[in-house]
């Protein structure tokens, strides 16, 4: 990668903080590291505003934190156990909420942005969600070729779940797909395929 | 600038303060489509001194078949109102400039809740059309001090239905802001247009809030308020422009025949902003367009509002 060289379109995360102009809170949170990021909030202060939190438990849970989290905020918590159910409680959510709602989000980019896209259905742009990447770098893919989308790309190169090209995974973001652009690899010199590594873990 | 010739074609009372003026173009051609809440600037003559206002576009923004403003008598009028009002006839010749909008609707909102007060109802007059066209899901909440300045209430009221919601000050009626926002659908866009007061209230309650700053828009066109002389120096023009009291730096420039980039002239669109090279006093920012950092700076001014406390500005025009 060139040094000293910033794409654009690569989103940029920070870290999950309390907005105080508010009328409400959701906090929407993506496995263990997730869990965490959630734990972390509360330690900064239990708003006065209303507040739901919904957490899918998501893969492979190495430490679950369904059990600190009912503690720490009883009333307020949702659990799932995966991504999909955690998304029809937050479009329920939205679809009765008003302004004013302050939205969170920790989880790895598939998780960001799909529920990115789901509050862009409610006219909410992702630049007002507070986000934070954790747990894994794994990238969303999107074949430029035959247009699939495909998930959990560690390496630098991954094969399409769709068409099976060889995909280089570029830096390039696409907010309204919520992935990466993939290019294949070898359009060139077919069947050059340079060495593959783990690159986000 | 580009402009159009236009004639005065009709002139209706519509509040003892308020007059509507429709224009005509004089080449008997028809005006371009605009976009709802766009504005124009009219040009006026006034004993030698070209005055520059900018107005509303009301009506039909689709198929104009002439161009409508309404115009407030203003108490401290510099002589933009009071010379509409009380000069211009049907027939009288003006200068208007291409319509320009810096109060556009956002089409990603999934509800737009407009708020005028008194005479900022005029951007909405337009606005509405495009909303009632494109079927959104909108509605008006619109405050005046009496019923002596209701204008355009029952046109509305026809428009827009139970989408209208209207409060008489002097009836005890006024909006409740917090009220208001806080039971707004998420997606929702608020736009507000009126006396100063009210868009001050309205933009902080809604920050209060929690709402995004790219779901509040505002309208506020400033009449150059007057100050004390000062002389400015045109670095580039190589001359020096004495601003009286009650001009403003633009119009002074202007009537000195040197030509300074505007748009709005009520300190909002950002178009007329000069660099300023060095002034021994300082800067009288009045704007609504600079930042704060930029206004402390020093380095940037508006001159169709702000001016200086100074013996002597130097700008790079
Ligand atoms: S002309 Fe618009 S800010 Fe001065």
């Amino acid at each position: 990668m060139e040094r000293g060289y910033w794409i654009r379109s690569k989103p940029v995360y920070s870290t999950l903080v309390w907005q105080q102009q508010a009328n409400a809170h959701i906090v929407l949170v993506e496995g263990s590291a997730g869990g965490l990021a959630a734990m972390k909030l509360f330690q900064q202060m239990h708003p006065e505003h209303p507040t739901k939190v919904l957490y899918a438990r998501n893969p492979v849970v190495q430490q679950d934190l369904s059990i600190p989290l009912s503690k720490v905020v009883p009333d307020a918590l949702l659990m799932f156990e995966t991504t999909e159910e955690s998304l029809v409680a937050f479009e329920a959510h939205l679809s009765s909420a008003c302004m004013g709602l302050r939205i969170y989000v920790a989880g790895s980019e598939r998780f960001i942005w799909q529920m990115a896209q789901m509050a862009d259905k409610y006219g909410i742009d992702d630049s007002d969600i507070i986000k934070e990447l954790v747990g894994t770098l794994a990238r969303p893919i999107y074949c430029v070729h035959c247009k699939t989308i495909s998930y959990e790309a560690h390496t630098n190169i991954k094969k399409c779940d769709g068409c099976g090209k060889q995909l280089f995974v570029r830096d390039h973001f696409s907010r309204r797909l919520g992935a990466y652009m993939g290019l294949m690899v070898d359009a060139e010199d077919p069947g050059q395929i340079p060495s593959i590594e783990e690159i986000y873990p | 600038m580009s402009t159009f010739k236009v004639v005065v074609s009709n002139i209706q009372q519509i509040t003892p303060l308020i007059k509507q003026f429709s224009f005509i173009r004089e080449d008997g051609a028809s005006f371009p489509p605009f976009s709802g809440g766009s504005h124009v600037v009219v040009a006026m003559n006034i004993n030698g001194r070209l005055h520059r206002n900018p107005y509303s576009l009301m009506g039909s923004p689709q198929a104009p078949d002439a161009y409508h403003i309404a115009v407030r008598l203003q108490e401290h009028s510099r002589g933009g109102s009071a010379y509409l009002h009380h000069e211009v006839k049907v027939g009288s010749q003006l200068e208007i400039t291409y319509p320009n909008n810096l109060f556009a609707l956002d089409k990603r909102a999934r509800k737009h809740l407009l708020v005028a007060g008194g005479i900022g109802i005029t951007p909405f007059m337009s606005q509405i059309d495009d909303l009632i066209r494109t079927k959104a899901n909108y509605e008006l909440h619109y405050a005046y001090r009496s019923q002596d300045h209701a204008a355009f209430t029952s046109a509305l009221k026809e428009k827009c239905a139970e989408r209208v919601h209207v409060y008489v000050e002097s009836e005890g009626l006024s909006i409740d802001l917090k009220a208001l926002l806080s039971k707004q659908p998420l997606g929702t866009h608020v736009y507000v247009c009126g006396p100063n007061a009210m868009v001050v209230a309205l933009i902080e309650t809604a920050r209060s809030l929690g709402w995004p700053e790219n779901h509040i828009h505002s309208e506020q066109f400033l009449a150059p308020p007057s100050g004390e002389p000062f002389k400015v120096k045109l670095a580039k023009s190589n001359i020096e422009v004495h601003v009286p009291a009650e001009m403003s730096m633009l119009e002074a420039i202007e009537a000195a025949g040197v030509d300074a980039p505007y748009s709005c002239r009520g300190g909002a669109c950002g178009r007329c902003e000069l660099e300023v090279i060095r002034t021994d006093g300082v800067l009288v920012h009045q704007d609504h367009y600079l930042s704060e950092a930029d206004k402390a700076a020093g380095k940037k001014i508006m001159p169709c509002v702000s001016r200086a406390k100074c013996q002597s500005l130097e700008i790079n025009l």
